[in-house]
Protein backbone atom coordinates (compact mmCIF):
# COMPACT_ATOMS: atom_id res chain seq x y z
CA UNK A 1 0.00 0.00 0.00
CA UNK A 2 1.27 3.22 -0.67
CA UNK A 3 1.50 6.10 1.97
CA UNK A 4 -1.64 8.79 1.91
CA UNK A 5 -1.78 12.13 3.01
CA UNK A 6 -4.14 15.02 3.51
CA UNK A 7 -3.28 17.57 1.02
CA UNK A 8 -5.79 20.04 1.44
CA UNK A 9 -8.50 21.00 3.22
CA UNK A 10 -11.56 23.63 2.91
CA UNK A 11 -15.16 24.39 5.31
CA UNK A 12 -17.60 26.54 5.07
CA UNK A 13 -19.06 27.93 8.20
CA UNK A 14 -21.10 25.73 9.96
CA UNK A 15 -24.67 27.16 10.92
CA UNK A 16 -28.37 28.69 10.03
CA UNK A 17 -27.72 29.32 6.49
CA UNK A 18 -30.63 30.51 5.67
CA UNK A 19 -29.61 31.56 1.94
CA UNK A 20 -27.36 29.03 1.04
CA UNK A 21 -27.94 25.87 -0.89
CA UNK A 22 -26.72 22.35 -0.68
CA UNK A 23 -24.46 22.83 -3.91
CA UNK A 24 -23.29 26.34 -3.00
CA UNK A 25 -22.45 25.32 0.26
CA UNK A 26 -20.75 21.54 -1.00
CA UNK A 27 -18.91 24.10 -4.04
CA UNK A 28 -17.55 26.95 -1.53
CA UNK A 29 -15.56 24.14 0.40
CA UNK A 30 -14.40 22.03 -2.64
CA UNK A 31 -13.35 25.41 -4.12
CA UNK A 32 -11.19 26.66 -0.96
CA UNK A 33 -9.96 22.85 -0.50
CA UNK A 34 -8.58 23.29 -3.75
CA UNK A 35 -7.46 26.72 -3.27
CA UNK A 36 -5.36 25.92 -0.04
CA UNK A 37 -3.98 22.81 -1.75
CA UNK A 38 -2.90 24.99 -4.86
CA UNK A 39 -4.83 22.41 -6.94
CA UNK A 40 -7.03 22.62 -10.63
CA UNK A 41 -9.94 20.85 -10.65
CA UNK A 42 -8.57 19.26 -13.80
CA UNK A 43 -6.30 17.63 -11.03
CA UNK A 44 -8.56 15.67 -9.68
CA UNK A 45 -8.96 12.04 -10.64
CA UNK A 46 -11.81 11.36 -8.72
CA UNK A 47 -14.87 13.02 -5.95
CA UNK A 48 -16.85 11.06 -3.32
CA UNK A 49 -19.65 13.10 -1.53
CA UNK A 50 -20.30 12.13 1.84
CA UNK A 51 -24.15 13.17 1.96
CA UNK A 52 -27.00 11.39 4.18
CA UNK A 53 -30.14 12.59 3.18
CA UNK A 54 -29.82 15.47 0.48
CA UNK A 55 -32.74 13.80 -1.58
CA UNK A 56 -35.11 14.06 1.89
CA UNK A 57 -33.87 17.61 3.08
CA UNK A 58 -34.14 19.12 -0.58
CA UNK A 59 -35.32 16.74 -2.93
CA UNK A 60 -32.34 16.51 -5.08
CA UNK A 61 -30.65 13.23 -5.68
CA UNK A 62 -27.61 12.08 -7.88
CA UNK A 63 -25.67 14.66 -6.11
CA UNK A 64 -22.02 14.04 -6.40
CA UNK A 65 -21.90 14.89 -10.21
CA UNK A 66 -24.33 17.73 -9.25
CA UNK A 67 -21.56 19.58 -7.00
CA UNK A 68 -19.15 18.25 -8.82
CA UNK A 69 -19.90 19.74 -12.22
CA UNK A 70 -20.95 22.82 -10.54
CA UNK A 71 -16.91 22.70 -10.03
CA UNK A 72 -16.56 22.62 -13.22
CA UNK A 73 -15.49 18.62 -12.47
CA UNK A 74 -16.64 15.88 -15.55
CA UNK A 75 -15.25 12.68 -16.65
CA UNK A 76 -14.37 11.39 -13.49
CA UNK A 77 -16.26 8.70 -11.14
CA UNK A 78 -18.63 11.01 -9.07
CA UNK A 79 -20.24 9.12 -6.56
CA UNK A 80 -21.89 9.26 -3.27
CA UNK A 81 -21.45 8.23 -0.21
CA UNK A 82 -24.34 6.99 2.79
CA UNK A 83 -23.74 6.20 6.26
CA UNK A 84 -25.87 8.52 8.43
CA UNK A 85 -24.09 10.73 10.18
CA UNK A 86 -20.72 8.53 9.00
CA UNK A 87 -21.48 9.64 5.58
CA UNK A 88 -18.55 11.60 4.72
CA UNK A 89 -15.96 9.47 6.65
CA UNK A 90 -17.11 6.87 4.52
CA UNK A 91 -16.13 8.96 2.09
CA UNK A 92 -12.62 9.13 2.85
CA UNK A 93 -12.10 6.23 3.77
CA UNK A 94 -12.38 4.79 0.14
CA UNK A 95 -10.60 7.85 -0.84
CA UNK A 96 -7.67 6.92 1.16
CA UNK A 97 -8.23 3.18 -0.18
CA UNK A 98 -8.16 4.38 -3.79
CA UNK A 99 -5.17 5.99 -2.60
CA UNK A 100 -3.46 3.45 -1.08
CA UNK A 101 -3.96 1.59 -3.72
CA UNK A 102 -2.79 3.41 -6.55
CA UNK A 103 -6.07 3.16 -8.52
CA UNK A 104 -6.37 6.94 -8.08
CA UNK A 105 -3.55 9.97 -6.78
CA UNK A 106 -5.60 12.37 -6.55
CA UNK A 107 -9.26 12.48 -4.70
CA UNK A 108 -11.04 15.39 -3.84
CA UNK A 109 -13.88 14.49 -0.92
CA UNK A 110 -16.76 16.96 0.21
CA UNK A 111 -18.71 16.55 2.84
CA UNK A 112 -22.09 18.17 3.12
CA UNK A 113 -25.82 18.77 4.51
CA UNK A 114 -28.33 21.43 3.83
CA UNK A 115 -31.05 20.54 7.33
CA UNK A 116 -32.34 23.95 8.32
CA UNK A 117 -34.96 24.45 5.71
CA UNK A 118 -37.35 22.08 7.09
CA UNK A 119 -39.05 21.93 10.90
CA UNK A 120 -38.13 20.40 13.89
CA UNK A 121 -39.91 17.68 13.82
CA UNK A 122 -39.62 16.56 10.02
CA UNK A 123 -35.47 17.36 10.77
CA UNK A 124 -36.24 14.61 13.40
CA UNK A 125 -38.52 12.33 11.07
CA UNK A 126 -35.79 12.86 8.37
CA UNK A 127 -33.04 11.72 10.91
CA UNK A 128 -34.92 8.91 12.12
CA UNK A 129 -34.18 7.21 9.01
CA UNK A 130 -31.00 6.03 9.74
CA UNK A 131 -32.35 4.27 12.67
CA UNK A 132 -34.61 0.91 12.03
CA UNK A 133 -37.74 2.01 10.33
CA UNK A 134 -39.52 -1.68 10.88
CA UNK A 135 -38.83 -1.19 14.32
CA UNK A 136 -37.66 1.42 17.31
CA UNK A 137 -38.61 4.32 14.31
CA UNK A 138 -42.08 2.86 14.28
CA UNK A 139 -42.27 2.80 18.27
CA UNK A 140 -41.60 6.52 17.90
CA UNK A 141 -37.89 6.49 18.36
CA UNK A 142 -35.46 10.07 17.47
CA UNK A 143 -32.36 9.58 17.27
CA UNK A 144 -31.92 11.96 20.66
CA UNK A 145 -34.59 8.98 22.06
CA UNK A 146 -31.99 6.27 21.17
CA UNK A 147 -29.07 7.76 22.85
CA UNK A 148 -31.25 8.91 25.64
CA UNK A 149 -31.61 4.86 26.19
CA UNK A 150 -28.10 4.36 25.81
CA UNK A 151 -27.30 6.89 28.64
CA UNK A 152 -29.83 5.51 31.20
CA UNK A 153 -28.27 2.50 31.06
CA UNK A 154 -24.68 4.37 31.38
CA UNK A 155 -25.94 5.82 34.13
CA UNK A 156 -26.97 2.59 35.48
CA UNK A 157 -23.85 0.42 34.92
CA UNK A 158 -21.50 2.83 36.15
CA UNK A 159 -22.86 5.43 38.05
CA UNK A 160 -22.19 8.06 35.48
CA UNK A 161 -24.15 11.20 36.31
CA UNK A 162 -26.30 14.21 34.61
CA UNK A 163 -23.65 16.31 36.05
CA UNK A 164 -20.93 14.46 33.64
CA UNK A 165 -23.00 14.69 30.80
CA UNK A 166 -23.43 18.76 31.39
CA UNK A 167 -19.35 18.89 31.64
CA UNK A 168 -18.91 17.90 28.14
CA UNK A 169 -21.54 20.40 26.85
CA UNK A 170 -19.64 23.05 28.55
CA UNK A 171 -16.25 21.79 27.40
CA UNK A 172 -17.14 21.82 23.85
CA UNK A 173 -18.93 25.05 24.34
CA UNK A 174 -15.82 26.40 25.60
CA UNK A 175 -14.11 25.59 22.63
CA UNK A 176 -16.68 26.33 20.03
CA UNK A 177 -16.73 29.40 21.19
CA UNK A 178 -12.70 30.07 19.95
CA UNK A 179 -13.53 28.62 16.51
CA UNK A 180 -14.45 31.74 14.34
CA UNK A 181 -16.45 28.80 12.09
CA UNK A 182 -18.40 27.35 15.11
CA UNK A 183 -22.36 27.20 14.33
CA UNK A 184 -22.73 28.36 18.32
CA UNK A 185 -20.02 30.36 19.48
CA UNK A 186 -21.10 30.96 23.40
CA UNK A 187 -19.93 29.51 26.74
CA UNK A 188 -22.89 27.52 28.80
CA UNK A 189 -22.03 27.05 32.65
CA UNK A 190 -22.77 23.73 34.18
CA UNK A 191 -25.48 24.93 35.39
CA UNK A 192 -27.13 26.30 32.51
CA UNK A 193 -26.14 22.90 30.98
CA UNK A 194 -28.22 20.80 33.56
CA UNK A 195 -31.16 22.37 33.43
CA UNK A 196 -31.99 22.59 29.86
CA UNK A 197 -35.45 21.98 28.26
CA UNK A 198 -36.15 18.12 28.44
CA UNK A 199 -35.65 16.44 24.65
CA UNK A 200 -35.78 12.63 26.00
CA UNK A 201 -35.14 12.05 29.56
CA UNK A 202 -31.81 12.12 30.76
CA UNK A 203 -31.06 14.43 27.31
CA UNK A 204 -32.00 18.11 27.28
CA UNK A 205 -31.81 20.30 24.60
CA UNK A 206 -27.51 21.05 25.91
CA UNK A 207 -27.48 17.15 25.13
CA UNK A 208 -27.97 17.34 22.18
CA UNK A 209 -25.83 18.74 18.59
CA UNK A 210 -26.73 21.22 16.53
CA UNK A 211 -28.74 21.20 13.12
CA UNK A 212 -26.85 22.87 11.18
CA UNK A 213 -26.01 23.66 7.46
CA UNK A 214 -22.50 23.43 5.94
CA UNK A 215 -19.47 21.70 4.20
CA UNK A 216 -16.36 20.59 4.58
CA UNK A 217 -13.17 19.08 1.59
CA UNK A 218 -9.86 17.26 1.95
CA UNK A 219 -7.89 16.85 -0.92
CA UNK A 220 -6.19 12.89 -0.61
CA UNK A 221 -3.11 12.08 -2.45
CA UNK A 222 -0.12 10.43 -2.26
CA UNK A 223 2.82 11.21 0.66
CA UNK A 224 5.23 11.24 -2.82
CA UNK A 225 3.25 13.89 -4.80
CA UNK A 226 2.35 15.79 -1.42
CA UNK A 227 5.23 18.36 -1.69
CA UNK A 228 3.40 19.31 -5.37
CA UNK A 229 0.47 20.99 -3.07
CA UNK A 230 1.40 21.45 0.45
CA UNK A 231 4.39 22.44 2.51
CA UNK A 232 2.67 20.53 5.41
CA UNK A 233 1.45 17.62 4.63
CA UNK A 234 -0.50 15.55 7.45
CA UNK A 235 -0.06 11.50 6.98
CA UNK A 236 -3.27 9.06 7.33
CA UNK A 237 -0.77 6.49 9.71
CA UNK A 238 -4.27 4.69 9.75
CA UNK A 239 -8.03 3.87 9.08
CA UNK A 240 -10.47 1.70 9.41
CA UNK A 241 -14.69 1.30 8.79
CA UNK A 242 -16.42 -1.29 10.56
CA UNK A 243 -20.34 -2.03 10.49
CA UNK A 244 -22.75 -3.24 13.26
CA UNK A 245 -26.29 -4.07 13.47
CA UNK A 246 -28.87 -1.27 12.86
CA UNK A 247 -30.94 -1.40 15.40
CA UNK A 248 -30.27 -0.59 19.22
CA UNK A 249 -32.36 -3.38 20.67
CA UNK A 250 -29.79 -5.99 18.90
CA UNK A 251 -26.75 -4.93 20.84
CA UNK A 252 -25.49 -7.26 23.50
CA UNK A 253 -24.41 -4.07 25.69
CA UNK A 254 -25.61 -0.69 24.54
CA UNK A 255 -23.08 1.28 26.48
CA UNK A 256 -20.45 0.82 24.08
CA UNK A 257 -20.33 0.74 20.18
CA UNK A 258 -18.82 -2.53 19.21
CA UNK A 259 -18.24 -0.78 15.29
CA UNK A 260 -16.20 2.24 17.15
CA UNK A 261 -13.56 -0.54 19.13
CA UNK A 262 -13.33 -2.45 16.59
CA UNK A 263 -12.58 0.24 14.02
CA UNK A 264 -9.97 2.33 16.67
CA UNK A 265 -8.41 -1.39 17.33
CA UNK A 266 -7.54 -1.78 13.38
CA UNK A 267 -6.54 1.59 13.15
CA UNK A 268 -4.25 1.42 15.84
CA UNK A 269 -2.54 -1.62 14.25
CA UNK A 270 -2.40 0.09 10.89
CA UNK A 271 -0.85 3.04 12.67
CA UNK A 272 1.58 0.63 14.91
CA UNK A 273 0.26 3.18 17.46
CA UNK A 274 -1.93 3.03 21.17
CA UNK A 275 -4.71 5.24 22.60
CA UNK A 276 -1.87 6.66 25.52
CA UNK A 277 0.16 8.02 21.83
CA UNK A 278 -2.76 10.26 20.34
CA UNK A 279 -2.07 13.80 21.68
CA UNK A 280 -5.62 14.87 20.84
CA UNK A 281 -8.73 13.72 19.02
CA UNK A 282 -12.51 15.08 17.29
CA UNK A 283 -14.96 12.79 18.32
CA UNK A 284 -18.29 11.82 17.25
CA UNK A 285 -20.42 13.75 20.48
CA UNK A 286 -23.71 13.70 18.21
CA UNK A 287 -25.09 13.77 21.85
CA UNK A 288 -22.69 14.34 25.50
CA UNK A 289 -23.39 10.53 26.01
CA UNK A 290 -21.49 9.82 22.87
CA UNK A 291 -18.56 11.86 23.91
CA UNK A 292 -18.24 9.79 27.29
CA UNK A 293 -18.08 6.41 25.45
CA UNK A 294 -15.91 7.56 22.19
CA UNK A 295 -13.65 8.15 25.12
CA UNK A 296 -14.05 4.53 26.95
CA UNK A 297 -14.10 3.18 23.11
CA UNK A 298 -10.98 4.20 21.88
CA UNK A 299 -9.21 3.06 24.58
CA UNK A 300 -8.97 6.79 26.30
CA UNK A 301 -10.20 5.63 29.88
CA UNK A 302 -11.31 2.26 31.13
CA UNK A 303 -15.08 1.54 30.59
CA UNK A 304 -17.28 3.28 32.73
CA UNK A 305 -14.70 5.97 33.14
CA UNK A 306 -15.51 8.17 30.99
CA UNK A 307 -18.41 10.66 33.02
CA UNK A 308 -15.23 11.15 35.57
CA UNK A 309 -12.37 11.87 32.53
CA UNK A 310 -14.31 14.65 31.37
CA UNK A 311 -15.44 16.19 34.79
CA UNK A 312 -12.07 16.18 35.76
CA UNK A 313 -11.42 18.12 33.02
CA UNK A 314 -8.61 15.75 31.41
CA UNK A 315 -10.01 16.38 28.03
CA UNK A 316 -10.14 20.12 28.13
CA UNK A 317 -8.26 22.18 25.75
CA UNK A 318 -5.13 22.46 28.18
CA UNK A 319 -5.93 18.20 29.71
CA UNK A 320 -3.71 15.71 29.06
CA UNK A 321 -5.90 14.75 26.52
CA UNK A 322 -7.79 17.69 24.72
CA UNK A 323 -10.97 15.86 22.81
CA UNK A 324 -12.92 18.23 20.27
CA UNK A 325 -10.63 21.32 20.37
CA UNK A 326 -13.09 22.72 17.09
CA UNK A 327 -15.90 22.39 19.88
CA UNK A 328 -17.56 19.08 18.54
CA UNK A 329 -20.70 18.40 17.07
CA UNK A 330 -22.44 20.40 19.80
CA UNK A 331 -21.15 23.83 19.68
CA UNK A 332 -19.12 23.28 15.92
CA UNK A 333 -22.18 22.50 14.64
CA UNK A 334 -23.04 18.90 13.34
CA UNK A 335 -24.10 19.12 9.48
CA UNK A 336 -24.67 15.11 9.10
CA UNK A 337 -22.74 14.86 5.99
CA UNK A 338 -19.91 17.44 6.31
CA UNK A 339 -19.02 16.23 10.03
CA UNK A 340 -16.50 13.12 8.95
CA UNK A 341 -14.55 15.55 6.81
CA UNK A 342 -14.90 18.04 8.67
CA UNK A 343 -13.46 16.28 12.17
CA UNK A 344 -10.05 15.81 9.48
CA UNK A 345 -10.43 18.77 9.13
CA UNK A 346 -10.27 20.23 12.18
CA UNK A 347 -7.35 17.80 12.92
CA UNK A 348 -5.11 18.88 10.52
CA UNK A 349 -5.42 22.70 11.50
CA UNK A 350 -4.47 21.53 14.73
CA UNK A 351 -1.52 19.54 13.16
CA UNK A 352 -0.27 22.00 10.75
CA UNK A 353 -0.33 25.11 14.04
CA UNK A 354 -3.24 26.78 12.10
CA UNK A 355 -6.12 26.32 15.12
CA UNK A 356 -5.96 30.49 16.32
CA UNK A 357 -7.20 30.42 19.70
CA UNK A 358 -8.01 26.95 20.49
CA UNK A 359 -4.71 25.89 19.25
CA UNK A 360 -2.81 23.07 21.36
CA UNK A 361 0.59 23.07 21.95
CA UNK A 362 1.34 19.09 20.75
CA UNK A 363 -0.53 17.89 17.88
CA UNK A 364 1.80 15.66 16.22
CA UNK A 365 -0.94 12.51 16.26
CA UNK A 366 -4.52 12.92 15.79
CA UNK A 367 -7.27 10.85 16.29
CA UNK A 368 -11.20 10.96 14.44
CA UNK A 369 -14.09 9.01 15.56
CA UNK A 370 -17.13 9.44 13.25
CA UNK A 371 -20.56 7.40 13.90
CA UNK A 372 -23.25 6.60 11.62
CA UNK A 373 -27.03 6.20 13.33
CA UNK A 374 -26.43 4.49 16.74
CA UNK A 375 -23.59 2.66 16.12
CA UNK A 376 -23.84 0.59 12.69
CA UNK A 377 -21.34 2.67 10.88
CA UNK A 378 -17.96 3.48 12.35
CA UNK A 379 -15.10 5.32 10.57
CA UNK A 380 -12.02 6.09 13.28
CA UNK A 381 -8.55 7.26 11.59
CA UNK A 382 -5.55 8.28 12.67
CA UNK A 383 -3.48 11.22 11.43
CA UNK A 384 0.39 12.08 12.30
CA UNK A 385 3.18 14.68 11.92
CA UNK A 386 6.64 14.52 12.34
CA UNK B 1 -45.61 -12.19 24.39
CA UNK B 2 -46.68 -12.27 28.25
CA UNK B 3 -43.69 -9.79 29.53
CA UNK B 4 -40.22 -8.92 30.42
CA UNK B 5 -37.86 -6.63 32.47
CA UNK B 6 -37.19 -3.20 31.30
CA UNK B 7 -33.48 -2.79 30.31
CA UNK B 8 -33.89 0.86 29.10
CA UNK B 9 -36.36 3.64 28.90
CA UNK B 10 -37.12 7.83 27.80
CA UNK B 11 -39.67 9.99 27.97
CA UNK B 12 -39.81 11.23 24.82
CA UNK B 13 -40.90 14.93 24.82
CA UNK B 14 -39.63 16.09 21.32
CA UNK B 15 -41.48 13.46 19.26
CA UNK B 16 -40.94 13.18 15.25
CA UNK B 17 -43.11 14.80 12.94
CA UNK B 18 -45.84 11.47 13.16
CA UNK B 19 -46.27 11.26 16.50
CA UNK B 20 -45.97 14.69 17.83
CA UNK B 21 -49.85 14.65 19.25
CA UNK B 22 -48.80 11.32 21.54
CA UNK B 23 -45.91 13.07 23.21
CA UNK B 24 -44.40 13.19 25.75
CA UNK B 25 -43.94 9.03 25.68
CA UNK B 26 -42.31 6.45 27.00
CA UNK B 27 -39.96 4.24 24.82
CA UNK B 28 -38.37 1.43 26.11
CA UNK B 29 -36.51 -1.58 25.09
CA UNK B 30 -37.40 -4.76 26.99
CA UNK B 31 -35.63 -8.05 28.05
CA UNK B 32 -38.77 -10.16 27.58
CA UNK B 33 -38.57 -13.33 29.56
CA UNK B 34 -39.02 -16.06 27.21
CA UNK B 35 -35.21 -16.23 25.41
CA UNK B 36 -33.80 -13.09 26.48
CA UNK B 37 -34.79 -11.47 23.07
CA UNK B 38 -34.77 -7.52 23.53
CA UNK B 39 -37.73 -5.65 22.14
CA UNK B 40 -37.99 -1.66 21.53
CA UNK B 41 -42.06 -0.60 22.40
CA UNK B 42 -43.84 1.62 24.27
CA UNK B 43 -45.64 2.04 27.66
CA UNK B 44 -49.41 2.36 26.81
CA UNK B 45 -50.38 5.91 27.62
CA UNK B 46 -52.18 5.21 30.63
CA UNK B 47 -49.80 7.32 32.85
CA UNK B 48 -47.40 4.26 34.19
CA UNK B 49 -43.97 5.32 34.01
CA UNK B 50 -41.28 2.43 34.23
CA UNK B 51 -37.21 2.39 35.57
CA UNK B 52 -34.69 0.25 34.33
CA UNK B 53 -34.71 -3.19 36.42
CA UNK B 54 -39.40 -3.08 36.61
CA UNK B 55 -41.49 -5.91 35.21
CA UNK B 56 -43.42 -5.26 32.74
CA UNK B 57 -46.63 -6.94 30.91
CA UNK B 58 -47.42 -7.27 27.20
CA UNK B 59 -50.69 -4.91 26.77
CA UNK B 60 -51.09 -4.72 23.22
CA UNK B 61 -49.80 -4.22 19.42
CA UNK B 62 -50.56 -1.66 17.53
CA UNK B 63 -49.08 -1.08 14.16
CA UNK B 64 -46.42 -3.93 15.13
CA UNK B 65 -45.45 -2.39 17.69
CA UNK B 66 -45.63 -3.89 21.30
CA UNK B 67 -47.29 -1.77 24.25
CA UNK B 68 -46.47 -2.78 27.65
CA UNK B 69 -48.22 -1.91 31.54
CA UNK B 70 -47.14 -2.57 35.08
CA UNK B 71 -48.27 -5.52 36.34
CA UNK B 72 -51.59 -5.45 38.29
CA UNK B 73 -50.46 -4.96 41.91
Amino acid sequence: MRSVVVAGIGKTAFGVLADRDLRSLAVEAGEKCLENAHALNSQVEAFYLGNFAGPSFVGQNHLAPYVAGAMGITGIPATRFEAACASSGAAFYQAVMAVAAGIHDVVLVVGVEKMTSQTTPKVAEILAGAGDSTGEVRAGATFPALFAMIARRHMYQYGTTREMLAAVAVKNHANGAKNPQAHMRKVITLEQAMNGKPIAEPLTVYDCSLVSDGAAAVLVTTAERAEEFTSKPVRVLGISQTSDYVALETKADITRFDAVQCAAKKAYQMAGLEPQHIDLAEVHDCFTIAEIIATEDLGFVAKGKGGPYVLQGKTALNGERPVNTSGGLKSKGHPVGATGVGQICDLVMQMRGEAGERQVERARTGLAQNLGGSGATAVVTILGVQ
Amino acid sequence: MSGGTIYTETLVHSAPEQFVSEAPYQLIIVTLDEGAHRVTGRMAPHGDRVAIGDHVDFDYDRNGIPYFRKPAQ
